[in-house]
């Protein structure tokens, strides 16, 4: 009746309650309609701020706000493109280090991860705590020993460095998902492979290309997120305008120049920042719902 | 643990080197966190017993900056507000999250499509969702007014920022917002799990609708529950970027945060060591609910 | 070799860089970092050790960083310059430190009445006779918000200290009064000139003079309210009168000095300054930058020509200046005043700070009084400390 997808499990007991008569049918139209207002609730937003971004800069800012751009523009994103150094450098450096963020904490937490799940030794437990203890940590609070500790080692104007750092927040979620999932192989497949012959990695390489890959892109995708969209420990640990990312361009877009506010050029910078997660997104989205609900709980 | 089916092998042995292969797997991420994140939390814990400004004279001060917190009302109305914040945002984004997670279950078409657009704002980041609901809400230029006012709903512009209850209001709309849409489907994951027969047995013995979602569906997904609310409750704890970017900390600092307060302490007036303090105090509280929530949970499970 | 400036005040930089970098063989890139968060990235660097050549900063902040030694001392380039004593008092001042030179002016303004002849003539008022004490500000604000029904007589950013030392301040001066002694060690906050200019900011608020939002306005919407055409009168500074040559032409306005309650007049200079951070790598080059760029004929081709003030006052007579508005704007340039203290950013720059909540309490709030005698007290402690 759907996607085909698993998440529709109550497909067969609607039909069931389906013919018990016309009220009923019209309660699945009534959770549709309201399902689909709710809908274009949520993305009203983004496409608010789509349609702004290609108003000219004068109607974006004007009072009252008009709902329909009166005279459709490119000037936000013209004048966004050659902000600074230019668009170009700031996107590539934004992608550059979610790049290395991603292969990071993927390699990290499919190692530990399969580690943690299927392995028995003294004090698991308690590593695993320790792993999970960035997520309690209010991230500005080791900022600046961590950037006293980068300059040390001399890293810390380079986007590596500042990798290490995404990584590092990126671990307590990923390794938590990736032990879930490992969790979630059913043993036969892991014996199969044993009796293969295969070595520890070759297990692992058995099991990952056709179990737990929904798992590993969940795991990128959020830490290519987040890496994208970071700005404060950007801001800190970066220092010349050439490896400047994303963020740190657009939150000075959005000061604008003394007592002003380039509206338009600011939905502009927005819509850029959001494009690319939410193509991702859309791409990947089969496996990562799979990755999310094969791997978030066990109940 | 694996019984090895090949004939002749001992056990022991293989045991023990599979402890230290599982030892091994761990061994990069655990090494990463200590090296990335235990070193700067010992430089933290060291610069809390200090008066460490940014730059000029470092001097041990051993307990004093944690006495001095103990007198720092800004800390303490922070710490209030935030708890007070968590309190609302967060039965509202469990609550909002279980009935998105029943709407999106299946049994119609298209629920894939709005599964996406539920979860669509989690992608983008915190900045830029902060930034497009402060112009929503501008009370110029906003979108809000003008549809509020072209509807009737309000005579003149509200300036939703300007007061705290509204203020609030918007913040706390705006994260719904961000935030349902992984809650969902974390909860979505869980109901999922739950065994047809379970289901189907319920609504044959008559079980209406709401019954069965309070007396089964619910306890079942309890551990989705538990999930969910610890990291709504940790991440609201530690809200930070809607408040620095949308109220800054107004009207009147009434809407300061914890953590909006420790980025005040350390990295405006540069008091280090003081700002340290105030994290730590915040880790071991942020530590203790933790462990507590889930303590809590997992015990119901099993109660 | 860099240098690092906070986005949004320095137009003029990328056209001195462009100069320089055509004429020298160091290259100098400009690293413009988000205002608000200036300090921060500022103060971190310096603390890692890793700091640009050459940096710009708000010359309310420069005596923190001069007390404690981290800028390089340019008392002889100073002497060295036949025209030292016609750089702008203020900035001059604020980055002295116990007789010697840290930095020069780089980007110089002071706080104007900025108003809008239009509005005055349709409120039957003189366009050419500005308000010369607070009741007849209140008085022409009331005209001019008659005018029409989305008019506003006046405009001020009610959740910006920064905006509010920059506007009320001189108000305050000008009756007399301030906010703390010379060297500030004693807080005057509570005081009558304080209170009476609080007082008369939440007048015209109350009597709706100024739009609702100003409240929630941390500095981002001064200007553009103003160019809406649709304010009478606003304390804003020289930055804003080439938008009003150029893209705003149509706007007829007129330029005045921020009046005291029964006369008299003051102003708070402000912009940045420009130093060279101790351990900084090429030393010798952003000297010789320091020496480049106030000369004569730099200064003509990358401020002048684009109505940016000058830094020396020698070259007020120049024909881009003419413009009547630029030349009130240079007489608040000598008439201007700035705090000094190290401790600027957490009294008075911090939006969370005493004073940034003084204003909002004060003029939005439910008790004055209340609100004052505890940012007075606030001050205190801070300056105590």
């Amino acid at each position: 009746m759907d996607d085909g997808d698993r998440l529709n499990l109550d497909s067969g007991g609607v039909t069931q309650m389906a013919t018990l008569g016309l009220r009923t049918i019209s309660t699945v139209k009534l959770r549709w309609l309201f399902a689909f207002f709710l809908a274009l609730a949520f993305l009203f937003p983004i496409v608010w701020s789509l349609l702004n971004s290609f108003k000219t800069s004068a109607g974006a800012s004007a009072v009252p706000t008009s709902y329909w751009p009166e005279e459709w523009s490119l000037e936000n994103y013209g004048a966004i493109w050659s902000y600074g150094r230019g668009l170009a450098v700031y996107t590539w450096n934004s992608l550059v280090l979610a790049v290395l963020t991603v292969f990071g904490t993927v390699v990290l937490s499919m190692l530990g991860g399969y580690g943690f799940a299927r392995f028995e030794f003294p004090g698991r437990n308690v590593l695993f705590f320790l792993c999970l203890l960035p997520m309690l940590v209010p991230y500005q609070t080791i900022l600046t020993p961590l950037f006293v500790i980068a300059t040390r080692l001399e890293i810390h104007n380079s986007l590596l460095g500042l990798s290490l750092v995404y990584i590092l927040f990126q671990l307590p979620f990923s390794l938590f998902l990736m032990r879930n999932t490992f969790e979630s192989v059913p043993k036969e497949l892991e014996e199969a492979a044993v009796m293969d012959g295969c070595g520890h990695i070759g297990i692992l390489r058995h099991i990952t290309f056709s179990i737990v890959k929904p798992g590993l892109i969940t795991v990128a995708l959020f830490a290519f997120i987040n890496s994208w969209n970071e700005f404060f420990a950007a801001l800190l640990f970066l220092n010349s305008e050439d490896s400047f990312t994303l963020p740190i361009v657009l939150a000075t877009i959005r000061a604008g120049q003394l007592g002003q506010v380039d509206w338009g050029a600011l939905q502009a910078g927005v819509i850029v920042s959001i494009v690319p997660c939410m193509l991702l997104f859309l791409i990947l989205q089969r496996h990562y719902i799979e990755g999310l609900t094969g791997g978030a709980v066990k109940e | 643990m694996n019984e090895k089916t090949s004939a002749g092998r001992s056990v022991a042995p293989w045991r023990a080197s599979r402890k230290l292969i599982g030892f091994l797997f761990v061994l990069p991420s655990v090494v990463f966190v200590l090296v990335m994140l235990v070193t700067p939390l010992c430089l933290t814990i060291w610069m809390s017993l200090h008066k460490w400004p940014l730059f000029g004279e470092i001097e041990f001060a051993g307990w004093r900056n944690y006495s001095k917190v103990l007198a720092d009302v800004q800390f303490w109305k922070s710490l209030w507000f935030t708890t007070e914040y968590t309190l609302t945002v967060t039965p509202l984004i469990l609550g909002t999250a279980f009935c998105l997670a029943l709407l999106v279950k299946g049994g119609y078409r298209n629920v894939g499509l709005f599964r996406t657009a539920y979860f669509l704002p989690v992608v983008i980041g915190f900045a830029a969702s902060s930034l497009l609901w402060v112009w929503m809400l501008n009370d110029q230029l906003g979108i809000v007014n003008r549809i509020l006012l072209d509807l009737g709903i309000i005579d003149a512009p509200v300036v939703w920022l300007g007061r705290k209850s509204t203020a609030l209001l918007s913040i706390n709309l705006s994260i719904v917002w961000k935030v349902v849409g992984l809650s969902m489907i974390i909860l979505l994951s869980g109901m999922q799990a739950i065994s047809r027969e379970i289901i189907e047995a319920a609504s044959i013995d008559g079980a209406g609708s709401l019954r069965r979602i309070t007396h089964i569906t619910v306890p079942m997904i309890r551990r989705s529950i538990a999930l969910v609310l610890v990291i709504t409750v940790v991440g609201s704890y530690l809200a930070f970027d809607h408040f620095y970017i949308m109220t800054r900390g107004g009207p009147q600092n009434e809407t300061i945060t914890a953590v909006y307060w420790i980025f005040t302490n350390s990295f405006t007036y540069f008091k280090m060591g003081y700002g340290a303090a105030l994290s730590m105090i915040l880790l071991v509280m942020l530590l203790v609910l933790s462990v507590a929530q889930i303590r809590l949970l997992e015990k119901n499970q099993h109660g | 070799m860099t240098l690092m400036s906070r986005e949004g005040s320095n137009p003029q930089i990328y056209r001195l860089l462009d100069e320089w970098n055509a004429n020298h063989e160091l290259q100098i890139r400009a690293t413009l970092v988000p205002q608000r968060d200036f300090m921060t990235k500022f103060g971190v660097s310096l603390a890692g050790g890793v700091v640009p050549d050459l940096v710009a900063i708000d010359l309310i902040y420069v005596p923190r960083f001069t007390s404690i030694g981290q800028l390089i001392d340019i008392t002889d380039i100073v002497q060295a310059m036949p025209f030292a004593d016609s750089l702008v008092p203020s900035h001059m001042r604020l980055s002295s430190w116990q007789g010697k030179n840290y930095g020069l002016p780089f980007a110089v303004e002071a706080s104007f009445l900025l108003y809008n002849k239009q509005l005055f003539r349709a409120a039957g008022l003189d366009p050419e006779r500005a308000p010369l004490n607070w009741e007849e500000i209140y008085d022409y604000a009331q005209r001019i918000n008659a005018v029409g029904p989305d008019t506003f007589g006046f405009y001020f950013s009610g959740a910006c200290g920064g905006c509010a030392i920059f506007t009320l301040a001189p108000l305050i001066w000008a009756s007399g009064g301030d906010i703390a002694d010379e060297a500030f060690t004693t807080s005057s906050i509570d005081s009558a000139e304080v209170r009476a200019a609080l007082q008369f900011y939440r007048r015209m608020w109350d009597a709706g003079f100024v739009p609702p939002g100003a409240v929630v306005d941390g500095g981002e919407n001064f200007t553009a309210a103003f160019l809406t055409g649709k304010i009478g009168m606003i304390a804003s500074g020289a930055f804003v009168i080439e938008q009003l040559e150029t893209n705003y032409s149509h706007l007829d306005y007129g330029v005045a000095l921020l009046p005291g309650q029964h006369g008299g007049a003051a102003s708070f200079a402000g912009g940045d300054v420009i130093a060279i951070p101790k351990k900084a790598k090429y030393v010798e080059e952003a000297r010789e930058f320091l020496h480049w760029f106030a000369e004569r004929d730099v200064q003509e081709r990358n401020y002048a020509a684009f109505r940016v003030l000058p830094v020396r006052l020698d070259l007020a007579g120049h024909p881009a200046y003419a413009n009547p508005a630029m030349q009130v704007a240079l007489e608040t340039l000598r008439i201007g005043r700035t705090p000094m203290t190290p401790k600027y950013n957490d009294l008075i720059g911090d939006l969370n700070g005493p004073w940034s909540l003084l204003i909002q309490q004060a003029i939005f709030g439910d008790d004055m009084q209340q609100a004052i005698e505890d940012a007075d007290r606030r001050f205190q402690e801070i300056m105590d400390e």
